[in-house]
């Protein structure tokens, strides 16, 4: 009855002077179809929403039905009570690859659903990494990665450069490993005026630090069966790491309680050298209304750890079909709407990251044409970072709890209750637990 | 008829009826899911019967039992700490005729916000590097402090959060109380040469007594509604330093999907409460023996 | 000057102090409302504030320019739409069950009565995360989920205990004799409590009816557990809106509270007023 059509057109003009390579669309008559859909809420997602949404409905005659709209968090609480209860009446869902493999079966394979040469417009790495034990749960939106942003002008200080050399031996320049981070941060902190660098602290985000410099430190989180093998050399060099700059007072002493938004916060403040960040930060940073060293950024990949990996931790916002959907071509349909080349431009537009390749050449081309030199390094220190440097936490459902289990002990570690080796002694045993319960060994 | 329309139970009818709903059913659920080794993420795990498995899990369980006596403790102290501010606002707004509405309704500012927006609040007040505070102790030359990092400070400075928020409470009721004080006795007990202190402690305070109770058993119950707080503040750490019942309970039920095991620990919390708020409940009933009012 | 008026000044100083104390953490959030964010965490601070703007306001109501940084419209005045009804009708029927349930601990002797009183306030004792799921299941499954009607029934739920609580302390210090004499002239019970009791405890009712109120108006687990869309979402659950996975807009969520803090400070404030007749209850007893 619903008929797919599946059209090529060139849209040079659809961005004004700017030109987007082709795509696939995925239009279709849906007169009379309601989609119930469940999004991430919040000032930064709902611009897509408002333009898309109206895009859609017009185009194919269907109706979007936002059933929520609410917080990353609250939204994953929320889908978890909807399994509970088996009340799954929803077609679309925002997802995410950290948390996509929690949701079990309920999430539809797209492979099939969506048309190759629809998957074809998107980075390949996204769509592997939106790949759960084969099946391929979700559409990928935008994607984040951590890069390092820093203050230029503590760079460009020829005191500092002297200085730095004479202590360290080495020319000072914006730090390409870990070790240079931790020279740095110590050589520019002043506490508790100024410090070298933060991190964030607690939960899922201290553990996600610790995986990355685990990884780029040459270790691994888990062996091919799902065994903990962290507690290793890697393992405790990447500890040591943050517990020497704690000692050292390169951070701030509160570090252990931030997150995400007291370490954006923070170096907008102007008080912190070093930051490792997300790109969503990257407008709010260079926002005189906003930030103190809006107009003195500079921006490069993550550095590398011992084992000459960069730290990439990465994860994207992806949707998500519902195997219950009763309408799978309108969603299917809807789902290529939202992470076509026209949202990725409005989204991108905002600061995130694509996941066509095609957008990220028509973004870093606008940025070009407009003269925005800051916005040109963000776009193209980013699109680096997820071609090169991008992998994803362990795509298991234990993930999460993982972390749950790791952090506390990671903490106890920084603050001396315990040495390095106890805590991952500790963690290991507790994940091992966690892992046997879960029926991997 | 007559007799039940007269009765209490008209009266206590509709009371009943919402708290079978929205309480007791319910927690009956939650209850045979702290016998199931259910996860939110497995519906099916629901009906696996697992007997007493997750409470002998918790019984030797160091983290929970380290949070539980964290959390009484935590409690002890707030609770009591909000009573005596709350009474001294409230003896103070008491003596005070001229614009007392206005500043009735500012002592009551604190309880216009949101338990959430107060956990922001605060976490950015107590921000160790770019916080309010640590900037104000900068300015007098006094080293900045690490706030909600320090177990002691942590816990103290969670504590401040949960005060500032809730005295109101306390204060309003008991202002309440003292407003309903008959004058007559205060009056002849002047006469009769009381100096204040005499007056407070002998008028005053045993007819303050059932407020002061009320005051607490609500409190004691209402006090859980700090979750939000502590969750934006700290979320129970670093290092399980603040951990209290209410976020290891969240986090193990929502966050690591484990509702059963998350469930037998909120009924083992449930004796806290009934502990707590059996003991206010039996000084209501010898403070207001002592009145004489039944 | 005399003692009296030496005492007057001191206690004036202490409630001045006192307020500026209470008033403090809380201004500092309206006024971030209003400050650039630059200036809010400054290091050194900057005590004095400058620069104030409604830009914040101005973007969560109209919209603003483009940026990652939650710099598009927020819903405000559904999300307001939703906490008036929801806090105003939850309160109306918790203050009138409640009221009537207090009225019978207070009046009545029967048998069992403290256990049931006691039961009453256990309802209030119990971890809302152990209720939370099940009632869940069960509005979903009779379909309020996302309405207001789910969220009215369970603030209800939270707030009858706590009335009784209050209303019963207040009752119990009318006379008795005041409801027996109009009940030999041959009123109900009912009645009796209709036309003594009930206008005689108004201040009691009152102070149920602020704190009942507050607590719905500022209700962050439960809405956020039963609410799903901007059909019954509250201005509370609204705050979240300012945060993404990553990212924080504080002065925005200042500016956000500022809408909840002030519709809930004028209504306190005019409540106020029968908290005073309280006075002149309390000399009924005398």
């Amino acid at each position: 009855m619903l008929r797919l059509f599946l059209s090529l057109i060139f849209a040079a003009s659809l961005f004004g002077t700017v030109s987007v390579k082709a795509e696939t669309e995925l239009w279709g008559d849906y007169n009379g179809v309601t989609l119930r859909v469940k999004l991430i809420g919040g000032g930064q997602y709902e611009n897509l929403y408002n333009e898309v949404i109206p895009w859609w409905e017009e185009n194919t005659g269907g109706k979007i039905e936002i059933v929520t709209q609410k917080n990353h968090f609250e939204l994953d609480k929320e889908i978890k009570k909807d399994i509970a209860s088996g009340n799954l009446d929803f077609c679309v869902a925002s997802n995410h690859t950290s948390f996509a493999a929690q949701y079990g079966s309920i999430y539809t394979d797209l492979n099939g659903i969506m048309p190759a040469s629809v998957l074809a417009d998107y980075t390949p790495l996204i769509l592997e990494h939106s790949t759960v034990d084969g099946r391929l749960v979700q559409m990928p939106r935008h994607s984040d990665v951590s890069s390092l942003y820093y203050q230029k002008s503590l760079y460009e200080d020829a005191d500092n450069k002297a200085n730095f050399k004479a202590k360290y031996g080495y020319d000072l320049t914006p730090p390409d490993t870990w070790d240079q981070v931790k020279d740095q941060s110590i050589f520019f902190s002043n506490p508790p005026d100024f410090y070298g660098t933060q991190y964030v602290g607690k939960e899922e985000a201290i553990a996600g630090r610790f995986y990355e410099l685990v990884v780029a430190n040459g270790g691994a989180l888990f062996d091919e069966d799902y065994r903990p093998i962290f507690n290793s050399d890697a393992g405790i060099e990447s500890l040591e790491w943050f517990i020497d700059l704690y000692n050292a007072k390169a951070v701030p002493e509160g570090v252990l309680n931030y997150l995400w938004d007291d370490t954006g916060l923070g170096f907008a403040s102007g008080t912190i050298a070093m930051n490792l960040d997300w790109a969503g930060w990257a407008g709010f940073f260079n926002d005189p209304e906003n930030s103190k060293v809006a107009g003195d950024i500079g921006l490069i990949r993550a550095p590398m750890g011992s084992g000459g990996l960069r730290t990439g931790w990465s994860g994207s916002h992806t949707f998500s079909m519902t195997e219950s959907c009763p309408n799978k071509d309108a969603a299917a349909s809807f789902m290529w709407a939202l992470t076509s080349n026209k949202a990725q431009m409005i989204e991108a537009r905002g600061g995130l990251s694509p996941t066509r390749p095609a957008i990220w050449d028509a973004i870093i081309a606008e940025k070009e044409a407009e003269g925005d030199e800051f916005m040109l390094m963000v776009f193209e220190t980013f699109k680096q970072s997820l071609s090169l440097d991008a992998f994803t936490p362990p795509l298991i459902p234990e993930w999460i709890e993982f972390t749950n289990v790791l952090y506390p002990e990671l903490q106890a570690a920084i603050l001396g209750d315990k040495t390095p080796e106890q805590a991952l002694e500790t963690a290991s045993k507790k994940a091992t637990e966690i892992m046997e319960d879960a029926g991997y060994f | 008829m007559k007799k039940f329309l007269n009765g209490p139970w008209v009266l206590l009818l509709p009371t009943v009826i919402v708290l079978a709903c929205v309480v007791f059913l319910p927690l009956l659920i939650s209850l045979w899911t702290s016998f199931t080794p259910f996860k939110l993420t497995r519906p099916d795990t629901l009906y696996k019967f697992v007997g007493f498995r997750n409470y002998e899990r918790l019984f030797g369980n160091y983290d929970f039992w380290v949070a539980f006596g964290r959390t009484v403790l935590f409690l002890t102290i707030a609770l009591n700490l909000e009573l005596v501010f709350g009474l001294g606002i409230a003896l103070l707004i008491n003596k005070i005729t001229y614009a007392q509405k206005t500043l009735r309704t500012l002592m009551m500012f604190p309880m216009m916000f949101s338990p959430i927006l107060v956990g922001f609040q605060w976490k950015y007040i107590f921000n160790d590097n770019i916080g309010l505070l640590n900037n104000f102790l900068r300015e007098f030359g006094i080293s900045p402090k690490p706030w909600l990092v320090d177990t002691f400070l942590a816990n103290m400075s969670i504590m401040a959060a949960e005060i500032w928020s809730s005295t109101s409470v306390f204060a309003i009721l008991l202002l309440a109380g003292l407003m309903g004080i008959p004058k007559d006795p205060i009056e002849a007990a002047k006469v009769d040469g009381c100096n204040s202190w005499q007056v407070f402690k002998n008028i005053t305070l045993p007819f303050l007594m059932p407020f002061i109770f009320i005051a607490m058993t609500i409190r004691s119950l209402d006090v859980a509604r700090a979750y939000d707080i502590v969750q934006m503040m700290t979320g129970g750490g670093p290092a399980k330093r603040t951990e209290l019942l209410w976020t290891l309970i969240s986090r193990t039920g929502y966050v690591d999907a484990k509702m059963g095991l998350a469930n037998a620990m909120s009924y083992i919390s449930i004796f806290l409460s009934i502990a707590f708020t059996f003991f206010f409940f039996y000084k209501l009933m010898e403070a207001r023996k002592i009145l004489s009012y039944d | 000057m005399t003692k009296k008026q030496i005492n007057n000044i001191l206690i004036w100083i202490s409630a001045i102090l006192l307020i500026v104390l209470i008033m403090t953490p809380g201004l500092w959030v309206v006024i971030t409302a209003f400050r650039p964010q630059v200036d809010i965490m400054a290091k050194p601070a900057v005590w004095i504030p400058r620069n104030l703007s409604f830009n914040q306001f101005e973007t969560m109501l109209f919209g603003g320019s483009e940026g990652s940084m939650g710099r598009s419209k927020v819903p405000v005045l559904s999300y307001l739409r939703n906490s008036l009804i929801i806090s105003l009708v939850s309160t109306f029927i918790a203050v009138l069950i409640g009221t009537l349930g207090g009225y019978a601990f207070a009046r009545h002797n029967f048998k069992g009565k403290n256990t049931y009183f006691f039961l009453v306030m256990l309802t209030r004792a119990i971890p809302g995360i152990s209720l939370s799921l099940p009632i869940f299941i069960l509005f979903s499954k009779i379909g309020i989920i996302d309405t207001h009607l789910g969220i009215i029934i369970v603030f209800v739920a939270l707030n009858v205990p706590f009335t009784i609580w209050l209303t019963d302390g207040f009752f119990r210090q009318i006379p008795r004799a005041m409801s027996e004499v109009a009940m030999t002239d041959g009123c109900t019970r009912l009645q009796a409590f209709w036309h003594i009791e009930l206008p005689l405890s108004k201040s009691g009712i009152a102070s149920a009816g602020i704190f009942a109120f507050l607590i719905s108006w500022n209700e962050f687990a439960i809405v956020s557990n039963l609410a799903r869309s901007t059909d019954s979402k509250t201005l509370t659950v609204g705050l979240m809106d300012f945060t993404s996975q990553f990212t924080i807009n504080w002065p925005g969520m200042c500016a956000l509270a500022v809408f909840i803090i002030i519709p809930a400070l004028i209504l306190t404030f005019m409540v106020q007023k029968h908290l005073v007749s309280g006075l002149t209850f309390g000399g009924v007893k005398g």
